[in-house]
This record gives structure tokens, sequence and C-alpha cells, in this order.
């Protein structure tokens, strides 16, 4: 369980990290941006091995499922506003940054409930401006309730879904694939019943997450 | 030969304990502790005779310093540097493609080997390289027949009488003047240049890809390595750094974040994507942590001056590679291994990312490299005894001899010790510089220039 947290704790600190890589002068660093997706994927490793150990060895933990759709919307808006965004607005990311440079100083810990409040403050303001953002919502929609099926960890799938559409910034076209590729995914692994075993769990969330890590190394080195 | 083995006498024991002592010179940059991000000092570079040294900072300047020519016989330390000229190498720039601002910051400086009075140096920033002459003025024409002194002609009917002018001395003046710009060639970051030692061409390396230039052309590069994969979901590694072999003009290195030298020579073929050799350590499985894989990445290679060994720095160590044996080092230095159950934390602030330059002696038996808390750190690879000293201000008055430093790892801390945690890591030496000739180096803190010198009797 401790394995667990502290590969949960890097992985969402490697996303902050990502994320905050592109606001720097100088955009994306490759080097940095491969070397933060190696540690993303040895924690995720590391996750999911402590989780198969944590499950042969308790009984499985009821699927937190009731809170996924409401973390989901506001998380996903967000994302699919920034991807939504026009190109070129430079100007609209600005208040953003502005929003996320404070928070900055934060401890990493408190990484978890920041992406929501933000997420939700930004999904009013932004779905308005955007005229794209009726078409992807739909797909969003989509996702949800291909995670839930799945029976993923609902943080795990917070932490590693927003970075693919913040980072890709001024392309809203390749955002798009990245939600169809995502979206397409999720959608051809066979759903899952969430009692499966323990052992066949792991094997669907591996998958898409593995694809989800490619997704996430291609948006990033998209630059 | 002869010259070798005398060098290597008078330089014995160079770096060792009790055998060189180092003393403080000179430390140039701000005071204050409140550092202002365009002063921070991203490259060192002594030229090729050592008179000259050249710092660049992320503010796109580059100063240069000069070694008073003292007379030696006479005088108790060698002359001190002082500014000879300072310029603005590299605005910021604005990418409108990608919306991306370019960083001005120097990354690299490589010196040309002097050929007439001028100096010439390369300097780069993400993305330009530009080719500096730095040329002195001590004399001006004084005395023109048809213009006035301050370059405005004479009317033609008050000019009555001919003279011819002279040239007059006049105060000293440096000009720099950018004599080539060579730009859009890279797509990623430039991470290093490399003059050849046919001092007609240099490579620059981005993550992907390195190109070679002829110093005289500046439309067109060859591309010599290109490690893009055809699909970027694929890619697993990247170029760290890259370097021209001292004496060979056809052969090159250039090193990975994956912790692997590639030796290439240009004979083989145009496109240099296969290695000659291959130079990797495996890893050691004890050591295998969630983070080794990062701190594998090489920051910097260099090869000795004699062009027989290369030296790697990785987060953690500093590795001599016998350019004929590729399976391992053949010498391999602990630099902070105190460091390495803290890694986590490291991650955390950054500190992980740090990329650590090394440098060699001239006579190639010391190298040296920097750590955190401004300690650097010294080895010498004969006696195997190796220093930690530290730039700081409280050791300010010329000729004191420089007190060696401890890190204690755990337990006990002894006198004069300092803890792993009380360690400052926004103190770090990422960049120092050893004189071509003498033991004078040149270590860089994060604003200021700190000159130490060994002790002359």
């Amino acid at each position: 369980m401790e394995v667990q947290k502290e590969a949960q704790r890097i992985m969402t600190l490697s996303v902050w990290k990502m994320y905050h890589s592109r606001m720097q002068r100088g955009g994306l660093r490759l080097h940095r941006s491969l070397q933060l997706s190696l540690v993303m994927r040895s924690a995720r490793e590391l996750y999911l091995s402590a989780k198969v150990d944590a499950h042969e060895s308790e009984p499985p933990l009821p699927p937190a499922l009731s809170p996924d759709p409401r973390l989901h919307p506001p998380r996903e808006a967000h994302a699919a506003a920034e991807a939504a965004a026009p190109d070129g607005e430079q100007p609209f990311p600005e208040p953003m940054d502005t929003q996320e440079a404070p928070r900055a100083e934060e401890t990493p810990a408190r990484c978890a409930p920041r992406p929501a409040k933000v997420s939700r403050k930004r999904r009013s303001s932004s779905l308005s401006d955007s005229g794209d953002a009726g078409l992807v919502p739909s797909k969003k929609a989509r996702l949800e309730e291909a995670a839930a099926e799945e029976g993923l960890s609902s943080e795990l799938r917070d932490r590693l879904q927003p970075p693919p559409a913040q980072a890709e910034g001024a392309f809203p076209n390749l955002a798009r694939v990245l939600q169809r590729r995502f979206s397409g995914l999720l959608n051809c692994t066979p759903a899952a019943p969430p009692t499966a075993p323990p052992a066949c769990e792991a094997k669907p969330a591996c998958r898409p997450a593995d694809s989800m890590l490619n997704v996430l190394v291609r948006a990033v080195v998209a630059f | 030969m002869f010259l070798k083995f005398s060098l290597r006498s008078m330089f014995y024991g160079a770096g060792g304990g009790n055998d060189i002592q180092w003393c403080f010179s000179q430390v140039k940059g701000a005071v204050d502790d409140d550092v202002a991000e365009a002063d921070i000092i991203s490259t060192v570079e002594f030229n090729h005779s050592g008179e000259l040294l050249a710092t660049g900072d992320k503010g796109g300047r580059v100063v240069i310093f000069q070694q008073e020519q003292e007379n030696k016989i006479q005088s108790h330390s060698r002359g001190e540097y002082n500014v000879y000229s300072t310029f603005q190498s590299h605005e910021p720039e604005f990418d409108y493609l990608k919306s991306l601002e370019i960083e001005e910051k120097i990354n690299k400086i490589r010196w040309l080997p002097q050929k007439n009075a001028a100096q010439f140096l390369l300097s780069t920033n993400d993305k330009t390289i530009k080719l500096w002459k730095i040329s002195e003025r001590d004399k001006r024409p004084e005395g023109y027949n048809l213009k006035e002194e301050d370059g405005r002609y004479r009317d033609p009917t008050t000019v009555t009488t001919l003279r011819v002018p002279v040239f007059r001395p006049m105060d000293l003046m440096v000009e720099a003047s950018p004599r080539r710009i060579f730009a859009n060639a890279h797509t990623y970051h430039i991470n290093s240049i490399s003059i050849n030692s046919d001092y007609e061409t240099y490579l620059s390396a981005d993550d992907l890809r390195i190109n070679l230039w002829h110093l005289e052309i500046t439309d067109r590069s060859f591309n010599i390595v290109d490690i893009k994969p055809a699909n970027m979901e694929e890619l697993t590694e990247v170029i760290t750094a890259a370097e021209f072999h001292p004496n060979s003009c056809n052969t090159f290195v250039y090193s990975s974040s994956k912790g692997t030298i590639r030796l290439c020579d240009m004979r083989a073929s145009a496109l240099c994507d296969r290695h000659s050799k291959l130079f990797e350590e495996p890893e050691d499985p004890s050591n295998r942590s969630f983070f080794s894989e990062i701190i594998s990445s090489i920051s910097d290679v260099k090869f000795s001056h004699s062009g027989r060994y290369m030296m790697t720095r990785d987060y953690l160590s500093v590795k001599i590679w016998d350019l004929n044996m590729e399976n391992r080092p053949v010498e391999t230095y602990q630099v902070h291994e105190y460091l390495r159950s803290k890694l986590c934390s490291l991650y955390e602030n950054d500190c992980i990312f740090d990329k650590f330059e090394c440098c060699w002696n001239g006579s190639d038996s010391v190298v040296m490299t920097g750590s955190y808390n401004n300690f650097f750190r010294m080895f010498d690879r004969n006696t195997k005894r190796d220093i930690t000293l530290e730039a700081s201000r409280e050791n300010n008055k010329p000729r004191t001899v420089l007190k060696p430093r401890k890190v204690c790892a755990s337990g006990k801390r002894k006198k004069d010790e300092i803890s792993v945690d009380s360690l400052d890591f926004n103190k770090k030496i990422l960049h120092t510089a050893w004189h071509p000739k003498e033991n004078i180096i040149a270590v860089a803190t994060t604003n200021n220039l700190y000159i130490f010198q060994d002790k002359v009797n």
C-alpha cells in the first residue's frame, strides 16, 4: 500500500513537472520530457505490480466508480477546453499560466486536489469561448464509461489523461487525434468484467496504460 | 615523449591531498545573494593558450577575461584575469511557427586556435551558432586631408594644403563582431559544439541530430548523425553531448541519455548512424533503483588532450574510458555517492536533472568536476587521491590555501565535516575549466566565477 501511494505520488509529481516544463522559456525540452516519461513508466510499473500484490493478498477492493463521473467531467472538460483552444491563441493560455504559477509553490503532495479545482474554474470560462467544445465532450463521455468499465483506479486515469491534451497546446487537430486514439484504444480492449480475477484485471489495465504512455510520449515530443 | 615526461613530473600529484595546494586567486561577479537570472553563468572556457577565459551567461552575454602578462621570474603568482571584452552574443528570439520563445542563454563557447592578431570563438544558444571575432585596436588614423576629426567631410573649397593621415596611439579598444551566423539547422535544442582538429569544420549537436559545418559557409551544413526514429513514440534515447577527437579529424564521439557513448568515423559513410565503437558499461544490478535510468544519462563527454582517453560525467560519477576498450571504463570516480539514497528528494527539487560538466588538466593526470554546496572535486589518476574544495567568498584573501572539505554520509559527523542534509542544493557548480598549460582553474558558481591557482613558492 505504501509502495502504491509512493508510486502514485511520483506519477502525479511527474505529470506536474511535465506540464510545468511546457511553461518554461525555450519550450518543451525533449531530453527532460523523455526522462520524466521514463520515471512515469517506472512509477506506473511499480504501482501496478504493487496493486497486483495487494489484490493477491487482500480481498478485491470495491471499485470506487461513483466518484469517477463527478471527478471526470471537470478534468476532461478542462483538457478538452485546452485542446479546443484555437491555434496561436497565446494570450488565452497565459491567464491559465498565471493561475498555475502561484500554485507551483505548493508541495507536490497537494497536486491531487489542485487540478480538479483549477479545471472546475476554467470549465465555465473556456467552454463558452471555444466553438469546438461540442465535438469533444461526447468523446469524453465515452472515455469515462470505458474507464469505469475497465475498473482502473480513478486516480491513475486522472493523472495520465490531462497531460496529452495539455501538452499539445496550440494544435487542436493533434489533440483531437489523441482523443480519438485514446477512446479507440480503450473501446477496443474487451470490457473486462469488474469481478475478473486480479491477474486479468492487471493485463487490460496495462495495455491501455501502455498506449497512454506512448501517446503521452508522442504528445510531449510533438514539438 | 620527453615533453610528456617533463610535464608529468611538473604536475606530479596535482590535485591530491598534500601534493598540490590550491589557493584562492580571484572572484568575479556580483556579491549579493539575490541572483539576477540573466547573470547565471552557463559556460566557461579557456582559449588554447590559456591567456583568455570566456564565460557565457543566461542573458546571452559573453565576458572574456585576459590574463595579465607579468614578469614571471619575480612574481609570486601568475597573472590576474581582468575583463577584456564584454558583448551581447545572442538575443531572445521568437519562433512564430511553433509559438515558442528561443532562449538567449549561451550553452557553449569554443575557441578557435589563434591564426592572426584577432581571436575567434564560437558561441551557441539553443538554435543558432555564431562566430565572433575579437580584435584589438590601439591606434587610429588622424589628420585626414578631406575629413574633419569627427568624420564629416570638409568643404572642398577650404582645403588649401595636402596632408597625409598618420596612425597615432589610442586607448586600447577591444571590438567583438559577429563574422558568421549559422542558423536554422536544428529542430531540437543544441547541447554541444566542437571544433575539428582541421580547424576548418565543426560539429553542432542537438537532441537527435549532429550537423557538420564549414566555418566559412553558413547557408548549409551536413547532417552526419540522425537518431530520430520514424515513429516518435519509439524514442528511447537522445544525444546529450558530442565532441571531435583532438587529433583525428575524421573521428568524433557522442553520448546518450542511456549512458552509452558512440565513436563514429566520418570516412566510413556520409551518415554516421552506425557507430564504429560503442562504449557501454553493463549496469550493476545492485545499484538498480527507481531512478537509475535517468541518473545514467551522460551530461558531458571530453577527450583527453592526448586523444587516447575520454571522460564521461553522469549524475553520480566520472568515468574514464580507453578508446581501445569498449566494454567498460578503465577508471570510475564517485563524485557524490552519498546522494544515491536521496535520489527521490533530488527528483522532487529537480536537482536530478542537473547537467554537470567535467574537465582534464593539461597533462591529463587530474580530472575535475563540480558538485553541490559550491563544492568541486578533483581526482588524481596517478595517486588515486581525490580532494573536495569549496568555492566560497569566505576564503577571500589571495594566496589563501583552500581547506579540503568532507561530506559526512551517515553516522557521526566529525568536526569540520558537513552532513548531507545540510548541503545547499541551490549552490551547484556545473561548469569548470582548467588552464591548458598551468595549474589555474576557473570554477563557476551560480553567478560568480572563481579563479584558483596552485601555490607558487
